[in-house]
């Protein structure tokens, strides 16, 4: 297994230049540049092109795309990752003041949404047919269908401005504030977050265990007198797992930019939001460090999904 | 083409003498020389140009679009002093505007290129019912949102600024100006401007415009700007549509001492320390909180808040944005030939961070400013016509001649008359030398200054998490102190548009907070613990007209 490991790493290495040239590239086909952003429209009318030059010059945008590509390219090597274009800001910084944010709320949504989407999926499934697994679907086709940002806003009006549970929004009102200070704040967009990926888990583990209580090999086992619970626990639960894991497992590079609405609802200060402005105004560095990660993540959940799917299904081997 | 120029400027000029008259509708030339057609685009006829202002319901948009929260414009200039109550008001007429256009014999095959550069829903709302109601009269328009380079699609002017051919590819932009001074509604009329990339040279029109801008009076600016008014609206050479309000917000919790509101996109004095909220941590909640850094005060002095707390002027506004007292200044005067001000700096200022506050911080400020590119156009035109500042600015001066700094004094001495120079002194805020001399005025926003600035104002900043919140505490060493209670100012962060002010409001988190947003108004009006006041501000929206020679954009 180490040495399948170290080759997917190695491999990641070509993956890696190919897709941060194709993100640069991306950005550079977009129209305008980030100067464009950086004046507000009814402001422009009034630079000279010469002033507008200066700019570009300064932020170096005027070179050719390759010279900047390759300039971005050698500073990362040497691990510089640039300057955000619109503040000034070394990306480094950037990204170790948002992301522990995305990460917080990210990581307990998922976590939250694993390991309720399985245990409801496998109860539903145990259950089929009953009151309990109709109920459990029909909350499952809600969490799925009901766009994040509805349910956000119908929780922001129930919990925070009605019943004055919760804050409205923010990751904190104070600095000196610890991690469990600052748990009013996280609950609502973790569990609005967690709901949605909960339904989904819970629909794929219910249907992955169904699949598995239905395979030869549990009809031997319980032939052979083992209890259910032990049954359906060990061998039914452990098999039906694997497709669930490849679903956890792509939902890692989430970490990185996939809460955006939420983060935009509840105002909490994550990486996805700053992706989103990142991108809109060109900010080249920053667009190609948030995306240089998330390529990274899926490269990582990608191997990660093959080192658990193999240990949980003996069928599987790593070569 | 001159010839063409000429019977199109006859026509023209025909028309604004029948409307003088008095009898309120142009009086159209009997003898009409040339179709609208023969002028290198249907725009350069007058007839035109007035046909398509006369075939939109503005009432109807303002009333239903806007929900009456905004105010149908006969002019740049919004309603007040320094409108003139003359002007031609091409109310809805469709009948008119299609009897003009046969006139003019419109091309029924031509389709009018409209470009916008908004990306909000009411604006594409807008285009929509204008193109409707320019299809009812016969005149075709497609539009598109431009996007990329701005500046390069919209505002170039041509080489020939009398006979074109245009730069621009569009017929009609829509576009806003949200203008400090008059000047900045109509200077870009002149043909020496280089943002005028849409009206051909105008008989008489460049003086009026150097008029305005050759004194210091009010009286005489507004006498001034009142000819180039009737001249802009006779001629049509753009077609101002409404003027947006600015909504001040403000919650029962908080006491403005009588305060008067105003133009929030620009800095006045709102005797903040006299406020008092009804809270016990003494905090005010508002939003305007850095996202990614305090926005430099280079271009828009009072697009946040948080800039007219942490930094002072030299001058101070009141709330119709007219210089009043001193502010750093204990005093100014201005020259009998106002050509130079003198200002005398209080005793005793420092920074935020305990540094002197200086006259060679004034100093610093003005030549940054003359230096930052995108500042904006009033303050450029002011500190460009300081003495020596082309000098200065072709690197053969070290500083900036016409700034001298004597003790606490500053003398500022001008070339030539600049009009708005007690504006601008009253709006854009001095700057700490010590914290921004390394600076690169190019990339100013993006200098480290601007994640945690040190002012000069009643309130300095405490505590800042980007794109969360910042915090600004009563400054101690303020040169005054007021009445008020209030102690922190909480920022929740955000833009100009912010779309959690509705939410954090009726969460109780908003005490002041201001929009343009009629959304937001509304929202807000129906809260039980908010107020919503309408403050009248120079920001009009409008279409500039192309009327330069150019080929269809569209075919």
């Amino acid at each position: 297994m180490t040495n399948y490991v170290i080759r997917k790493i190695l491999s990641l290495i070509p993956m890696m230049l190919v897709l941060s040239f194709l993100i640069y590239l991306g950005i550079e086909l977009m129209p305008g540049d980030a100067v464009d952003f950086l004046i507000p429209p009814d402001a422009l009318s009034t630079m000279s092109e010469t002033q507008l030059n200066e700019m570009r010059e300064s932020l170096g945008l005027n070179d050719p795309f390759m010279v900047r590509y390759v300039k971005w390219l050698g500073g990362v090597l040497h691990g510089d990752f640039g300057y955000s274009l619109q503040s000034g800001v070394p990306v480094a910084t950037l990204m170790k003041n948002h992301l522990p944010a995305t990460i917080e709320l990210t990581v307990t949504a998922l976590i939250f949404s694993s390991i309720f989407g399985i245990l409801f999926g496998v109860i539903s499934a145990l259950k089929k047919g009953s009151i309990l697994d109709q109920m459990l679907s029909v909350v499952g086709m809600i969490g799925v269908a009901i766009p994040q940002f509805l349910l956000g806003l119908i929780c922001i009006n129930a919990f925070a401005l009605h019943l004055n549970l919760l804050p409205v929004g923010g990751r904190m009102a104070s600095m000196d504030q610890n991690f469990f200070e600052r748990l009013p704040y996280l609950i609502m967009p973790a569990l609005v977050l967690g709901f949605s990926l909960t339904s989904g888990v819970m629909r794929y583990a219910r249907g992955s265990m169904l699949d598995s209580m239905g395979k030869d090999y549990m009809k031997t086992a319980r032939a052979k007198g083992i209890p259910e619970w032990r049954l359906n626990l060990l061998h039914g639960l452990r098999a039906a797992l694997t497709p669930v894991v490849v679903l956890i497992g792509f939902r890692l590079p989430m970490l990185i930019g996939g809460a955006v609405v939420i983060e935009e609802v509840f105002q909490w200060p994550g990486i996805g939001a700053l992706f989103v402005d990142s991108v809109r105004a060109q900010n080249t560095p920053l667009v190609m460090m948030i995306g240089f990660f998330s390529v990274l993540l899926v490269l990582i959940s990608s191997i990660i999904v093959d080192i658990v799917t193999a240990a949980l299904d003996p069928r599987i081997k790593l070569s | 083409m001159k010839l063409k120029k000429i019977t199109s400027f006859l026509c023209a000029a025909a028309m604004a003498a029948g409307m003088l008259l008095g009898n309120g509708t142009a009086v159209m030339a009997e003898e009409k020389a040339v179709s609208c057609q023969e002028l290198g685009t249907p725009l350069a006829d007058v007839r035109v140009r007035q046909a398509l202002a006369y075939a939109i319901d503005l009432d109807a948009i303002v009333d239903s679009l806007f929900d009456g929260k905004a105010e149908k414009a006969i002019s740049f200039t919004a309603p007040g002093d320094w409108l003139n109550a003359e002007l031609p008001v091409y109310s809805y007429d469709p009948e008119k505007a299609k009897e003009l256009l046969k006139e003019a014999d419109w091309p029924s095959d031509y389709t009018l290129d409209v470009v916008y550069y908004y990306d909000d829903q009411q604006t594409v709302d807008l285009m929509t019912i204008i193109g409707q109601y320019w299809s009812e009269v016969g005149v075709k328009a497609q539009f598109r949102k431009l996007e990329g380079d701005l500046a390069a699609q919209l505002w170039v002017a041509p080489e020939d600024k009398e006979n074109g051919p245009s730069a621009v590819k569009w017929d009609l932009a829509y576009a806003a100006v949200a203008a400090l001074t008059e000047s900045e509604f109509y200077n870009r009329f002149a043909s020496t401007a280089t943002n005028n990339s849409s009206v051909p040279l105008q008989e008489g029109l460049d003086e009026l415009i150097a008029a305005s801008n050759s004194t210091m009076d009010t009286d005489e600016q507004k006498e001034a700007f009142k000819q180039i008014q009737a001249y802009v609206a006779e001629n049509e050479l753009a077609m101002p549509l409404y003027h947006q309000v600015c909504f001040i917000y403000n919650s029962d919790d908080l006491d403005m001492a009588g305060s008067k509101v105003g133009n929030d996109q620009f800095s006045y004095e709102k005797n903040i320390l006299d406020w008092n909220i009804n809270r016990e941590d003494k905090t005010l909640y508002t939003n305007g909180g850095p996202q990614e850094f305090f926005w430099y005060p280079m271009v828009n002095p009072g697009y946040m808040i948080n800039t007219e707390l942490i930094f002072d002027k030299l001058i101070n506004a009141d709330s119709s944005l007219n210089p009043t007292e001193g502010m750093l200044a204990e005093s100014y005067s201005v020259s009998e030939d106002s050509l130079s001000i003198e200002f005398v700096l209080r005793d005793g200022l420092t920074w935020h961070d305990g540094e002197p506050l200086t006259a060679e911080d004034v100093k610093f400020t003005i030549e940054l400013m003359l230096k930052t590119p995108g500042a904006n156009a009033v303050a450029t035109e002011v500190v460009q016509a300081i003495t020596g500042a082309q000098d200065y600015l072709d690197g053969k001066s070290e500083d900036l001649a016409g700034v001298v700094v004597d003790g606490n004094k500053v003398t500022v001495q001008f070339d030539k008359i600049a009009a708005n120079a007690l504006q601008v002194f009253s709006q854009w805020p001095i700057l700490p030398k010590h914290c921004l001399e390394n600076a690169d005025p190019a990339t100013l926003q993006q200098d480290q200054f601007w994640q945690k600035p040190i002012g000069s104002g009643p309130f300095m900043v405490d505590e800042v998490v980007l794109n969360n919140y910042a915090t600004l505490k009563r400054w101690d060493g303020y040169y005054k102190q007021g009445s008020g209670n209030i102690e922190k100012i909480y920022m929740f962060a955000s833009g100009e548009n912010d779309a959690n002010l509705v939410k954090n409001a009726s969460a109780g988190k908003i005490d002041y907070a201001w929009s343009k947003s009629t959304d937001d108004a509304k929202a807000i009006e129906e809260l039980e613990n908010m107020n919503v006041e309408v403050a009248n501000i120079r920001y009009t929206r409008c279409f500039y007209i192309n009327q330069f020679p150019h080929e269809a954009n569209i075919k």
